[in-house]
């Protein structure tokens, strides 16, 4: 349910997307707009709730905010949302000498190769100014500085 | 023998380049568990809180408080 935040403010979000003025968006915005109201839907999940669209219908499907409401409620109401200790213990896999750090580099591998796949830019975008004179990034900072916004 | 940092960033190195091919050692090496379900699944959880965490960056207002406010606020 919504408390502080209503109805009207998702609205209100939902229609900066708008780019074509009728009140609709394009099924490959659902995620972003998610995103930017506080979720982290995975690509999957996202496609789950539009049916297993095809890119044709990606781009060209348009959805209007009262369908996209329950799917945001959807993703809202998902009880395998991803935690400070989800994200922490994900990384700590990766800390091969157990000292609360990960090499940048192996970690944009794993970024590029496992899971929904990041691409280069994704990568050095997310990593800017993560990695210290050693190419290492303190995981635990990391996952702070990636929650806090 | 090459100590392991210096043989993981050959190899990174290596992956950035299109025409190198990822033999079996290469993947032993990483440790990078390329087929593991699990290891995907929380890869894939881990990506979404990225990609979460960057286009709220994205979105954020020139004044960096008012932008923190305004992912309280939605968030």
């Amino acid at each position: 349910a919504f408390t502080r935040v209503t109805a009207d403010d998702y609205r209100e979000a939902f229609g900066l997307f708008d780019r074509v003025g009728d009140n609709k968006v394009a099924y490959n915005q659902i995620a972003d707009i998610m995103r930017a109201l506080g979720q982290n839907p995975t690509n999957k999940e996202v496609a789950k709730i539009l049916g297993n669209p095809t890119p044709e219908d990606m781009a060209n499907k348009r959805v209007e905010f009262e369908a996209f409401l329950p799917m945001l409620q959807f993703i809202v109401n998902s009880p395998n949302k991803g935690t400070y200790d989800d994200y922490v213990e994900g990384l700590r896999v990766f800390d091969k000498e157990g000292n609360g750090t990960v090499m940048g580099a192996e970690l944009r591998i794993v970024l590029s190769t496992l899971g929904e796949k990041m691409t280069e830019a994704e990568i050095d975008a997310l990593m800017q100014g993560q990695e210290d004179e050693n190419g290492c990034v303190n995981y635990e900072a990391f996952v702070k500085h990636i929650m806090s916004v | 023998m090459y100590c392991p940092t210096v043989v993981k960033l050959y190899i990174f190195w290596c992956l950035q380049q299109e025409e190198c091919s990822r033999p079996q050692e290469e993947e032993d090496i990483m440790d990078i568990p390329l087929d593991d379900p699990e290891a995907n699944k929380a890869a894939a959880k881990i990506q979404a809180g990225f990609r979460g965490h960057m286009t709220r960056k994205k979105m954020k207002p020139e004044d960096k408080a008012e932008g923190e406010e305004v992912s309280r606020h939605y968030g």
